[in-house]
């Protein structure tokens, strides 16, 4: 039995790290002169000090990523100028996959040519000093967003770039992102991250994590989404990260979202307390819808203004936005900032009371509450020296079940559906520990959805559209 | 509204007799799963004993599951259009393992770019699959169209 516990930190990263830092493309970045320069960057440029000053309205973060430096510098000042509070650096997949060779061919095709090849910023080839300069004068934090399991060199060099937000975590950066990292060596990869964000970290400057909480984005039921948030907050506080940000994505019920809300920053809490992580200070992230987004795009405009009121009413700390142009590829920059402007006109202009509550939306926390804890209490009992472990042990068990994981050792037992008011339901839950009373509350309050004659494969099918 | 079963991979799972075995998968680079998902899950609702090769596969690997199972329909997805590369001389492998008679479809986005539907049939009609499903919204017509291709033993 191994409960999370600041006995797991890594001690000796120096000879890991040696050899992290030997690739050619690390170009001799040395970790005493990024401590100095991080001392250096204004101050604002660390999520906790803008989180700290945040006012009433949840802080607006866009995404964006595109390969030539020129084209990253004019995209991060059109969203830094449209009032993002925080600035996006989203990496491109061949990064993602560690396949620098091929980022570097088709980065200097896309300088060739001026057309995009790459789906994102190839932060790795460009290297730490000149992607610096991307963030010259900027007193706002960078958020460096991607999809890695392996992410030991590029976040390396995001944070020798002056990057103080590292999205991501050995579970929610493999299973819904890779078809075959194993799982095990993920966990053990971004333990090195959380440790060396640590390192870099000072009280009044932290390092910042956010793990990524949407997952597959598709069906994912809050309890499972809600047990891979705190495992990774626990995660990280055992390698010593002191600033971190739990975060989920959109359900699509508007009760589920608040329920969402309220469970996962009370659990997250009680289990960082409970196991001796008080000095880490935990912030909420909602995400706008991450399923299919609707093709028209003043669909897209209600939906992302939807979800803007969504953010408000859960007191979310920072809201992560999506664009009219969502379902047609990676917007433009001006499309980008305008969707910067809509959340923030809805946040500032329905002044949402502070976190609603209903005989409904206490149901639903409870349930969520029941099932989460059950889930973890039935992994903090599982057998191993280290946390992690048991972690990988409730995968290799079906324990943690992905619903639309790709990856190939995803147990696929737990299924889901939508109920009449459109939250996500555990029709089957596999493998996974939940209760048998609170199997059956999720299958009772399935049982009114209305369309019961037609096939599961339909309704899943419909439940995944939902939006569109 | 019972959910259909979910064998992982064809080790796991042998061949039951009397069921219609399908080995289905996504070909190429492909990673896109949600589909592949939904197709095993409507397969398994028709009675079908499903064989999910899941994402990332190419051409041998359908080959040599179909040959392991003694499949009698192999459905390939492609969602990014890698399908049009990798599908090439699909028919042929088949016969060369003597599994040539195996029903073949394919569907999804199974070509890059904007393309007439009559070309894209025939491309693949070209390569020896006996249904082709581009850009199709829902599986069902696909399953009715196995069951009647079983019924009369219909392939190229």
């Amino acid at each position: 039995m191994a409960r999370p516990s600041d006995k797991a930190r890594l001690r000796h990263t120096d000879r890991q790290r040696e050899q992290v830092l030997a690739h050619p493309l690390a170009r001799g970045l040395c970790p005493d002169e990024v401590g100095r320069f991080l001392a250096e960057v204004p101050q604002r440029r660390f999520p906790s000090v803008a989180y700290a000053q945040r006012g009433r309205l949840p802080l607006i973060q866009p995404r964006g990523g595109v390969p030539l430096f020129d084209a990253q510098l004019a995209l991060t000042k059109a969203l830094s100028d449209a009032g993002a509070d925080f600035i996006p650096l989203t990496i491109d997949s061949c990064t993602r996959h560690n396949q620098y060779d091929t980022a570097m061919q088709l980065l200097r095709r896309s300088e060739e040519e001026g057309h995009s090849y790459l789906n994102g910023y190839p932060l790795v080839c460009h290297g730490h000093e000149l992607t610096r300069q991307l963030y010259a004068g900027l007193d706002k934090p960078v958020s460096l967003r991607h999809g890695t399991p392996d992410a030991r060199l590029l976040v390396e060099l995001a944070i020798g770039s002056g990057i103080a937000e590292i999205e991501g975590g050995g579970l929610c950066y493999c299973l819904p992102y890779s078809e075959g990292f194993p799982l095990d060596r993920a966990l053990l990869y971004w333990q090195y991250v959380d440790r060396i964000c640590a390192l870099y970290s000072t009280p009044e400057r932290p390092i910042h994590r956010e793990s990524f909480g949407p997952l597959s984005a598709t069906l994912v039921p809050p309890a499972m989404a809600i047990v891979i948030e705190i495992i990774e907050a626990l995660l990280a506080a055992e390698q010593g990260v002191l600033s971190f940000a739990v975060s989920f994505g959109q359900t699509g019920s508007f009760t589920q979202d608040v329920a969402t809300a309220c469970v996962l920053r009370r659990l997250v809490r009680e289990a960082l307390d409970a196991h001796g992580f008080q000095a880490m200070q935990v912030h909420l992230v909602y995400h706008q819808w991450m399923g299919q987004f609707p093709m028209q795009r003043e669909r897209a405009a209600a939906l992302i203004a939807g979800s803007a009121l969504i953010a408000g009413v859960i007191g979310a700390d920072k809201i992560v936005v999506k664009t009219v142009d969502e379902a047609l590829g990676v917007p433009s920059a001006e499309v980008n900032a305008e969707a910067v402007d809509t959340v923030r006109y809805v946040l500032r202009t329905f002044a949402a009371p502070a976190m609603i509550d209903s005989s409904s939306i206490a149901a639903e926390a409870a349930l969520l509450a029941s099932e989460a804890g059950s889930i973890l209490e039935a992994i903090y009992g599982l057998s191993g020296d280290m946390f992690w472990e048991s972690v990988y042990r409730a995968f290799q068990l079906g324990w943690l079940d992905l619903p639309f994981s790709p990856h190939a050792d995803n147990a696929n037992r737990l299924l889901t559906m939508r109920d009449a008011n459109h939250s996500i339901r555990i029709v089957d839950p596999g493998a996974v520990p939940i209760s048998p009373a609170d199997a059956a509350s999720e299958r009772r309050l399935l049982s009114g959805r209305v369309d019961e004659a037609s096939t599961t494969y339909r309704q899943i099918l419909a439940d995944i559209m939902l939006m569109v | 509204m019972k959910p259909a079963a979910m064998p992982d991979s064809p080790a796991m799972t042998h061949p039951r007799p009397g069921k219609t075995r399908i080995v289905m998968g996504v070909i190429g680079d492909d990673i896109h799963v949600v589909g592949n998902r939904i197709i095993q899950l409507a397969l398994e609702e028709s009675g079908c004993q499903v064989f999910n090769l899941r994402t990332r596969n190419r051409p041998e690997h359908f080959c040599q599951a179909a040959l392991e199972v003694n499949a009698q329909a192999i459905f390939v997805s492609s969602l990014n259009g890698e399908g049009e590369h990798w599908c090439a001389g699909f028919r042929q492998r088949l016969q060369e393992i003597g599994m040539g008679d195996v029903l073949l479809y394919v569907g999804g986005n199974v070509v890059v770019g904007k393309r007439p539907e009559s070309e894209v049939i025939a491309l693949f009609k070209g390569y020896g699959f006996d249904r082709v499903y581009h850009q199709r919204p829902d599986i069902g017509p696909a399953i009715e169209d196995l069951f009647k291709d079983l019924a009369h033993g219909q392939t190229q």
